[in-house]
């Protein structure tokens, strides 16, 4: 089913302001209203090419060469802002169709703006698309392709002969060592009553073989990556860039200072959570994993919460008092255990 | 003629003397080292302590001097294979008293530039997570396997073609040298006998060496190339770049070679052997690799120029005008075209131009390394005003110790261990007067045969004991 909405904007100021800038010789398109309307599918599923359709209109006829965009309203770190979708531009009936892929596991608000070509302010035309429950999480394509035999096992392969080659001629040496030993004379060197012995070339040997098999272990117990795309719910699509509003990070860390202070324990200990860098691995919500592992609802006691996070374990950095404090500390953990990461 | 056991004694006698006379000046020397090794080190302390904030790496550049410093090391450290294996492999008779030191070299300053790499990590003491948490997916993992294979392959390399000059020294230098020596001596010379069965073995070793060695040094300049090249920074989206930085270190390896060999001929009055012959063919390799980098480069800029995606404007601007166009510049004109000039005018062509040349290609070589990386990061990738990046007091003494602590391991390593392959330099002259006998056979049943004159025509295509061409 489809709904069809219209909204008016009279723009009187706008039209004035048109006027007074442009004066006389204003095309048809500045001095009239616009219209739009909107034919949008009630739900989509996530994965799924969802097709909006923008009908505009300049005094009722229909508007040629129209710039729409398709939007949709979220919140990172509590904060609003709108995401494009896509854009297009309307044909002779001013209709322009919309193709975005569902990406979001729910949309919140939807607009269709009017964007151009004049510079004329209305308002978007706003409305809903549901995102169907039990959707797939959607994941990005295998990036690359397979080649059989061009693998990881190949490159394991040519590793270990190579490096049987090196333990080779390491050997020789132990060997050459032998052969000295076993000749009992000292040819050249009468002088010489004290002999060495192989014991370095075999010391350099032994080194040589430990190396190339502590080479092969790395290769063998490489982790997979906690971002695999062959791993669907280890990846989660966050939005990627928002429109009209000034985000609140600047790189790490928080640009407003402000957003932390409310007095909510909860809602502080999630920006303090986004303030110290926390979200960079651990994800958004404290669930989508990037890097490391969950926090949010795993977490255990502070004692040992603050211990970690002081020592830094398992490639983590560590945070010292003078940096993350104790009082900080103690929000985060709190988000952590009873926030639901919204 | 001088018969080979003289000269092989009075090659010994010029190999052992390191090791037996040590100027005051040597001390002088030695201790201007270690001054700024210490300093070095102490700034190291600083940084460890206080972490890369006392350098001036930020976000927006966050690689600098000692990533810089770390690819030039790596680089020339292709030296030792370069001049060692593929002139043994194509058995160029030249070589000999030049292939020691290139291995030496190549070892140290290996060891110099995995060091850096540690020195660039806030937290070098967590270097073995590469252990537990190492990921092969990834290029620095690479870089690292390749590393630790370059470096136990050119130990080896180094290491297996001495032993019989270290029998020799255990055998000369018993009574005049060090207990210490004496033990290195003892110990590293394997109970070296020189019998013909070792020399069998030994050769298979140094066989199976000389050939791996090559495509490993390739790989791994090839792999530090990745790391930039498989970076997403315009600079680097460049898939020459393997090309690029495997000519550039084998470029500024030679320049290295030639530096270290002139200071050691002068200092230790090596004249006999290492001789203007030796300089000027290392001088034109120099010149080859010149003119391989030079097209290259070409091949690089007008292929991405001609393009010119959005960014690449911003990185064009910047190397070839604006900040960085003094470094560029030098590099191309004083680097590249320079050296070539100097190789190709006969008049230049001396051992003097040869060192010239080497000096300006090194120092080029280390800022093409320095503005590749910096210029690389500097283009922003969200508009935002370009970072700037100028090394940091604490950056530029860690170098400074890097630059020192190879220095210091030659001047170590000249005192200790056998700077010529004495034997392959004597089978080299059993070789050169076996055709100067044969030479004058020759022209003895010339004159027999003619009567008269020994024409120079029965002579083409012997080479002259001078080695001539080869």
């Amino acid at each position: 089913m489809t709904r069809h909405v219209r909204t008016e904007v009279a723009g009187a100021l706008t039209l004035a302001a048109a006027v007074i800038i442009f004066g006389f010789g204003t095309g048809p398109a500045l001095a009239a209203e616009i219209g739009i309307a909107v034919g949008a599918p009630e739900s989509a599923t996530v994965g799924a090419d969802v097709e909006v359709k923008a009908i505009v209109t300049s005094d009722n006829e229909p508007l040629e060469g129209a710039v729409v965009a398709l939007s949709y309203r979220t919140s990172l770190g509590g904060v609003d802002g709108r995401v494009e979708l896509v854009s297009a531009v309307t044909d002779a009936e001013g209709v322009a169709i919309m193709t975005y892929e569902q990406r979001a596991a729910s949309n919140g608000e939807m607009y269709v703006a009017y964007i151009g070509p004049d510079n004329i302010e209305t308002a978007p035309f706003v409305f809903t698309i549901a995102v169907e429950p039990e959707q797939q999480q959607l994941y990005a394509p295998i990036s690359g392709i397979e080649i059989p035999f061009l693998n990881g096992s190949l490159v394991i392969v040519v590793i270990a002969g190579l490096w049987s080659l090196i333990a080779f001629s390491a050997y020789q040496l132990v060997r050459v060592g032998r052969a000295g030993r076993g000749a009992g004379q000292v040819s050249s060197a009468a002088s010489v009553t004290e002999q060495g012995s192989a014991w370095v070339a075999t010391v350099l040997a032994l080194t040589t073989i430990v190396t190339a098999v502590g080479m092969v272990i790395v290769f063998l117990r490489t982790p997979l990556a906690p971002g695999d795309p062959l791993q669907p719910e280890r990846y989660d699509r966050s939005p990627i860039a928002f429109l009209d509003v000034d985000l609140p990070y600047s790189g790490v860390g928080l640009a407003d200072e402000s957003l932390a202070e409310t007095g909510d324990a909860l809602a502080d200990g999630e920006m303090l959570y986004f303030k110290y860098g926390c979200a960079g691995c651990h994800g958004l919500s404290g669930a989508s994993v990037v890097v490391a592992e969950t926090l949010l609802g795993e977490v255990g006691s502070f004692g040992g919460f603050l211990e970690d996070v002081r020592e830094g374990p398992k490639g983590m950095p560590g945070y010292i008092p003078s940096v993350l404090s104790d009082d900080d500390l103690e929000l985060i953990h709190r988000y952590l255990r009873e926030g639901d990461g919204d | 003629m001088e018969s080979v056991t003289r000269w092989r004694e009075r090659l010994i006698a010029k190999t052992t003397r390191p090791t037996l006379k040590t100027s005051v000046w040597y001390w002088v020397w030695l201790s201007f080292l270690v001054v700024v090794v210490v300093v070095g080190m102490y700034a190291f302390t600083t940084q460890w302590r206080r972490g890369l904030i006392v350098t001036n790496m930020r976000d927006r550049i966050s690689w600098g001097l000692y990533i810089s410093a770390f690819v030039f090391f790596i680089g020339i450290s292709h030296a030792g294979t370069l001049i060692s294996a593929i002139l043994r492999v194509s058995k160029a008779q030249w070589r000999a008293p030049v292939t020691r030191v290139a291995e030496f070299i190549t070892a140290f300053s290996l060891l110099i530039g995995a060091s850096f790499v540690v020195i660039d990590m806030g937290r070098p003491e967590r270097i073995f997570n590469v252990y537990l948490f190492g990921r092969w997916q990834s290029p620095i993992m690479w870089d690292v396997m390749a590393i630790t294979t370059y470096l136990t392959a050119s130990v080896l390399y180094l290491y297996a073609p001495m032993i019989p000059d270290l029998g020799l020294f255990r055998d000369r230098l018993a009574d005049k040298v060090d207990p210490i020596r004496n033990w290195i001596y003892r110990t590293l010379a394997l109970d070296w006998i020189g019998s013909p069965t070792q020399f069998k073995i030994l050769g298979k070793a140094i066989g199976v060496m000389m050939l791996i060695i090559i495509p490993i040094a390739v790989s791994v300049h090839t792999v530090v190339s990745w790391i930039f090249g498989m970076t997403l920074r315009v600079g680097w989206n460049t898939t020459i770049f393997g090309v690029l930085f495997v000519a550039g270190a084998i470029f500024s390896g030679i320049a290295t070679l030639v530096i270290v060999l002139a200071i050691l001929r002068r200092v230790y009055h090596w004249e006999e052997y290492l001789t203007p012959k030796h300089f000027i063919y290392l001088g034109y390799l120099l010149a080859a690799f010149a003119a391989v980098m030079i097209y290259v480069n070409v091949s690089e800029f007008v292929t991405t120029g001609f393009k010119l995606e959005e960014a690449g404007e911003f990185a064009f601007r910047q190397l070839f005008l604006e900040d960085f166009s003094v470094m560029f510049w030098f590099y191309i004109i004083g680097g590249l075209i320079t050296p070539l000039v100097l190789m190709v005018v006969p008049k230049t062509r001396t051992i003097a131009g040869v060192v010239v040349a080497a000096v300006l290609v090194d120092v080029a070589m280390f800022l093409e390394r320095y503005f590749i990386v910096v210029t690389g990061l500097r283009v922003p990738l969200m508009p935002y005003e370009p970072a700037n990046y100028m090394p940091s007091i604490v950056e530029w003494s860690i170098f400074a110790a890097g630059l020192a602590g190879f220095a210091l391991l030659i001047t170590i390593a000249v005192k200790i261990f056998p700077m010529f392959a004495v034997w392959e330099m004597v089978e080299e002259r059993e070789h050169e007067v076996a055709l100067e006998i044969a030479q004058s056979i020759l022209a003895d049943q010339d004159m027999k045969d003619d009567g008269g004159d020994p024409g120079a025509e029965s002579l083409v295509g012997v080479p002259t004991a001078e080695g001539g061409e080869s």
